[in-house]
């Protein structure tokens, strides 16, 4: 899994684009594996073949992968809701089975699971009592988060009367109350509005801004492209390539694309990946390696180069390139 | 401990906010007061039959209150997925299944309080006297109940809902007619049916232990040794069949 690990080098020193600076790991998985037994009459299902990753301490780690890959699995195991077959799972420096550990996660699970006969005040203080926190300021404690996720005016409601994207709200809250140094999200922006969102990543982002490390997982690839530091795209139960997102999507320029004015010329050699004329204006998207064909051709038929760009690769594109990979 | 407390009384809450929990009280109620009509309409002493029918009330509701709110309660946890948010928390599994109990033993405590305490009244309107040994009759019987909970919490980890209904039933049915299963082994030739039967028996509670109601009604002495044997009996069942349940729910992956 070496490949796998490219944002580190062995003395866990987490590589930037200029240059390398010293981080602590707040989340190390190596090598997990878990099949999944579901009957007598059943094929085992693997899904997780030998999973590695680090998170270093600080950043916004997004964890992208298609359904089925393996992502909520991976944080049952780290939350210990269910039990890798091997592998180690390290939290800020201890094993994730020790409560230490718990005590410095916080968690939001994938769809929000709730107590429908709780208000939201009354979940968050059985949340705290769960992790026992100070009961003298409790009350400021949930009154805080409940203003951070915007949930103030609507806390002595029963959760079976929230909305989802109420519930999700009320989830972030509880995975805040105990002000976790590593904060695990599963899909903490689905089935939110666009508001929703913008708010859950402003929440997201401020954390961060604190110092808070947000392993956070999803298949929304515009999510990731917009706040996290890092990615490790996960599919069929393995990752397939991590680093930082900004490496990722410039490291790869697959094509160029180039716009001159007039008409195409009928006896161009160069192989175009695709072409399109519309008022008085051409493009031609070729490969990288016939972009200097291009260039000389058009100089010789006298076309005007409006511009050329690259056309870098997406994390789309990568994702779907792994999907390709492994048939899935 | 904190997060034990914490669960135990999140299932309390739970429990009393759910309108099936008050359709099994208010039926209790309503019987243990009806009890006086029964007893008005048998040949016999009615205070007698007001006290063996309303503790017969007693045991059976609170029977149905265990076996319900035991699924209702555990399974709806895991099916629901809120355990999730529980386990990734600083809480043990053991801690959680023991605060789950907790919480359905004072729910099975608090109706049974209820119940007793409505026998009790009704008794002292026909009699005119308080008899204090229809509470002793409630705290045995909230003895019965509690190994009942215990394997109603082991069933709930360990299968389905309805199943695990189902088989803490057949406890509570198995383990009163235990005793005469045991007695019957003597007429039964077989060695094989001699030793499942003898199975039964040590594997199962013995539920009799904690059914003084004969005495209780009839006024008859109660022996400090079999007080005291079905305490002990009580507690080495719960604790032993409370193991079980937390060595079946510490290595089980939830989905």
């Amino acid at each position: 899994m070496g490949g796998d690990r490219r944002g580190f080098d062995s003395d866990g020193i987490l590589k930037g684009i200029g240059g390398s600076f010293m981080k602590e790991i707040a989340l190390s998985v190596q090598d997990l594996q878990k099949t999944f037994h579901p009957g007598l009459f059943e094929a085992s299902i693997e899904v997780l073949k030998g999973l590695s990753f680090e998170v270093a301490s600080g950043e916004i780690f997004g964890f992208l992968g298609p359904n089925g890959a393996g992502k909520t699995t991976t944080i049952k195991a780290i939350t210990e809701i269910v039990y890798p077959d091997a592998g180690d799972i390290i939290i800020c420096g201890l094993p994730h089975t020790s409560l230490e550990a718990k005590r410095r996660l916080g968690f939001m699970t994938e769809s929000p699971y709730f107590y429908r006969h709780l208000t939201g005040r009354e979940f968050l203080r059985f949340c705290g009592e769960l992790l026992a926190l100070d009961r003298s300021d409790l009350g400021d404690r949930i009154a805080r988060v409940l203003g951070e996720v915007g949930m103030e005016g609507r806390a002595d409601r029963t959760m079976g009367t929230y909305s989802k994207g109420m519930l999700q709200r009320v989830a972030l809250a509880q995975a805040l109350l105990g002000d976790p140094e590593l904060l695990i999200l599963d899909e903490p922006m689905s089935g939110l509005d666009p508001v929703g969102r913008r708010d859950v990543r402003d929440i997201i982002l401020a954390r961060a801004a604190a110092g808070v490390t947000i392993f956070f997982s999803t298949h929304i690839i515009p999510d990731v492209e917009m706040i996290c530091d890092r990615v490790a795209m996960i599919v069929d139960g393995r990752v397939r390539a991590i680093g930082a997102v900004s490496e990722m999507m410039s490291e790869q320029a697959v094509s160029y694309e180039a716009t001159f004015v007039g008409a195409m010329p009928s006896d161009l050699q160069t192989p175009l990946e695709a072409h399109h004329v519309a008022s008085g204006v051409s493009w031609v998207r070729v490969a990288t390696e016939n972009r200097d064909q291009l260039i000389r051709e058009l100089g010789e038929h006298g076309a005007q180069v409006v511009s050329l760009n690259p056309v870098r690769t997406t994390l789309e594109d990568l994702l779907m390139r792994h999907y390709e990979e492994t048939g899935s | 401990m904190r997060a034990m407390r914490a669960i135990a009384a999140n299932t309390f809450r739970e429990a009393i906010r759910d309108r099936i929990l008050y359709l099994f009280v208010g039926f209790a109620v309503v019987m243990v007061v009806s009890s006086k009509l029964f007893g008005m309409l048998t040949v016999g002493d009615e205070t007698k039959i007001i006290k063996d029918i309303g503790l017969a009330a007693m045991q059976f509701f609170s029977m149905l209150i265990a076996v319900m709110m035991s699924m209702i309660l555990i399974s709806r946890e895991v099916d629901n997925r809120t355990v999730f948010n529980i386990l990734a928390k600083p809480v043990r599994r053991w801690q959680f299944i023991l605060g789950k109990y907790l919480g359905l033993v004072t729910i099975v405590g608090a109706n049974l309080l209820l119940i007793t305490v409505v026998l009790m009244l009704t008794v002292l309107v026909v009699t005119g006297e308080l008899d204090l040994m229809l509470c002793f009759a409630g705290a045995m019987t909230m003895l019965e109940m509690m190994v009942l909970a215990a394997f109603a919490t082991l069933f709930a980890v360990l299968t389905r809902p309805i199943l695990g209904s189902l088989m803490t039933l057949a406890v509570f049915v198995v383990g009163h007619l235990s005793a005469d299963l045991w007695l019957l082994t003597r007429q039964i030739p077989g060695a094989l049916t001699r030793a499942v039967i003898a199975i039964v028996y040590y594997l199962l509670p013995n539920l009799e232990r904690f059914n003084f109601r004969t005495e209780v009604v009839h006024d008859l002495s109660i022996s400090g040794a079999a007080v005291g044997w079905a305490v002990v009996y009580a507690i080495a069942f719960i604790i032993v069949v409370l193991f079980l349940a937390n060595l079946r729910f510490r290595g089980k992956d939830l989905k």
